[in-house]
């Protein structure tokens, strides 16, 4: 299973504990299913400037209990949409978790992440070693081992690919697709 | 070091002998249930045929599906998601449950609430099915697995303990039971966890407060929430069971992650102030505040227990006018018995709008708000928008509480028509 690392710039550190994502596009949206729409309306309310200088590959940083209440998707569909490739909290809320890694959207459970890093900090991913490296502060920090199922949904892009992988590393044979 | 509840149950549904917390294991689900909603059945059935070329699933009767939500439909769009949802059922073998009340309080009614058994959704409510001693896991996507696969990848989890003591006073429920021990613990304490709630309190707390409180675990961070099941559980379940399976019970000396103590027999009642469900205050702080809407219902609250106590609040009064109170029986089975008992009367002679069971007023897709209103509701949340306009709120508070403020238009203490 080859998990690519991620590596990219903290576009923005959500400070708040219990964090509901839904903030992220604003609950008056969170029934607009248009992508493009969705990456416009999205961080409005926190910062204006966000979608011009968020860059492919840059990661965002939460607090506590990220993604408590009741998340919906779109605002990580919009997160994903403007280049997002995860999300590293101090803890995670259960539900967003299951959530978003069922969509293969990288997901890294770090205490301590928020003395870790400052915002536009470069910072790596590197799953095989469970190790955030900090290359603007030249730093490192271990994160949680994720569960063997999750890395495998990460890996195969969500649940589906999970799904075809479980079935092909079981033997299983799955009728031609239509 | 014995084991908990959670770990027997997941041990006979993995086929071993033992599992421990942190052990990744695939479990079979003795029941798979859900309900239809745009974005989860719908996109399963398609997944399933298409992706893995699957036409029917191998076991029709591990499965349940129910349509709660947009009952009534109101749109063509919606009856075609419902419609789909029965052709798909009877293509199956899979009985699809309609126009019978909320999906996670009838799957207890009609014996899928089997004590020792584990059971998955995609919705966290159908924790409530803990109240028999069945370990009941919302997954969300991942529920696509239960049904192209047998069994499914789980990572047994660690289980955190509450025991409750003492007896509730008067005018205070089982919702305040579980917002004080969101209160008391965190909105994060049992992340990951099974909760795992007794205490000699229990014993006081009837199956209609258990299920409450068990329904609303997601909001300690619990994946889900179990009791063991005492005489009074597995009198109800056991009769209805629809598989026959042997009640397990943690052991004595099983391994906790956190031990709680909680005496509930000093507790006000509360309110969770929007718009966060970890938001739980005194109700006695928020008296006085005007109020337009009352929603009595949901797979939380809106049982027999709720709407008797309502009906002894609202008994020989009248709600204030203009005040909208919705009363919305958790199953057309609680409402027949309520009706049988005078209880429908009493609340429609004080004026309240009764209606069939649904899901819809809980999630704001009926009886809607619009901005600067703000409702005091027995429903599962109250983030902002979830009762319509984004600039609404919702109090949460327990039934008689519901009824009190709908007297007075003001959000009031029910213990003063008590």
């Amino acid at each position: 299973m080859a998990l690519a690392n991620l590596r990219g710039r903290i576009a923005y550190i959500f400070e708040d504990i219990d964090f509901d994502v839904d903030q992220i596009i604003g609950v008056k949206n969170i029934k607009i299913r248009d992508v493009d729409e969705l990456a416009r309306l999205a961080m409005k309310a926190y910062d204006p400037q966000f979608s011009e200088t968020v860059r492919p590959g840059d990661l965002l940083v939460g607090n506590h209990n990220f993604g408590y209440g009741h998340p919906h998707y779109p605002p990580m569909i919009a997160m994903r949409k403007l280049g997002i490739s995860g999300v590293i909290a101090e803890s995670f809320s259960p539900g967003y978790w299951r959530g978003e890694i069922a969509m293969g959207f990288p997901q890294i459970p770090c205490p301590g992440i928020l003395d870790f890093v400052e915002r536009w900090d470069e910072v790596e991913v590197i799953w095989q070693d469970n190790l955030i490296r900090n290359h603007t502060q030249n730093t490192e920090r271990s994160f949680e081992p994720l569960p063997y199922a999750d890395l495998l949904m990460l890996g195969e892009g969500g649940i589906v690919g999970y799904l075809h992988a479980r079935n092909r590393l079981e033997g299983k044979a799955e009728a031609a697709h239509e | 070091m014995g084991f908990t509840i959670a770990e027997k149950i997941l041990a006979r549904a993995a086929g071993r002998d033992a599992v421990r917390a942190g052990d990744e294991i695939l479990a079979k689900p003795d029941f798979v249930i859900a309900y239809d909603f745009p974005g989860y059945t719908d996109v399963i059935f398609k997944q399933m045929k298409d992706e893995f070329g699957i036409e029917t699933v191998a076991e029709p009767e591990r499965f349940a599906l129910f349509i709660d939500h947009m009952v009534p439909a109101v749109t063509a769009q919606e009856e075609d998601l419902h419609q789909n949802t029965r052709d798909w059922g009877a293509a199956n073998g899979v009985p699809v449950y309609e126009r019978l009340g909320i999906g996670h309080h009838v799957a207890s009614e009609l014996g899928y609430a089997v004590p020792g058994g584990f059971a998955v959704h995609f919705d966290g409510h159908i924790s409530q099915l803990g109240t028999f001693g069945m370990l009941a896991i919302g997954v969300r996507r991942h529920l696509l697995e239960a049904f192209v696969r047998d069994d499914i990848r789980i990572k047994v989890p660690q289980t955190t303990r509450v025991n409750l003591s003492g007896t509730l006073p008067p005018g205070v429920m089982a919702r305040d039971v579980f917002h004080n021990i969101v209160r008391t613990l965190g909105p994060s304490a049992c992340r990951f966890h099974v909760l795992e709630i007794g205490g000699e309190a229990l014993r006081h707390i009837s199956l209609d407060g258990r299920q409450t409180i068990n329904c609303l675990a997601m909001f300690t961070g619990a994946i889900t929430s179990i009791m063991n099941p005492d005489e009074i559980a597995l009198d109800y379940a056991g009769e209805r069971a629809r598989i026959a399976l042997d009640p397990v019970c943690s052991d004595e000396d099983a391994d906790y992650a956190a031990v709680h103590d909680i005496d509930i027999g000093s507790l006000e009642p509360v309110v969770v102030v929007p718009p966060s469900p970890a938001n739980t205050q005194d109700l006695a702080d928020h008296l006085g505040k005007d109020v337009q809407v009352g929603y009595l219902g949901s797979c939380a609250s809106g049982r027999l227990e709720d709407l008797a106590i309502a009906a002894e609040v609202l008994k020989g009064r009248k709600i204030k006018p203009g005040f909208q109170l919705h009363v919305v029986p958790t199953s057309q089975a609680i409402m027949q018995q309520a009706a049988e008992k005078g209880i429908l009367s009493t609340l429609i002679a004080a004026g309240a709008f009764v209606t069939s069971s649904t899901c819809d007023y809980c999630f704001g897709r009926l009886g809607v708000m619009t901005e600067d209103q703000r409702a005091v509701s027995t429903g599962t949340l109250n983030v902002r928008g979830r009762m319509g306009s984004p600039d609404s709120e919702i109090y949460l508070v327990n039934a008689a509480a519901v009824a009190a403020s709908a007297i007075e238009g003001r959000i009031a203490d029910p213990r003063n028509y008590l």
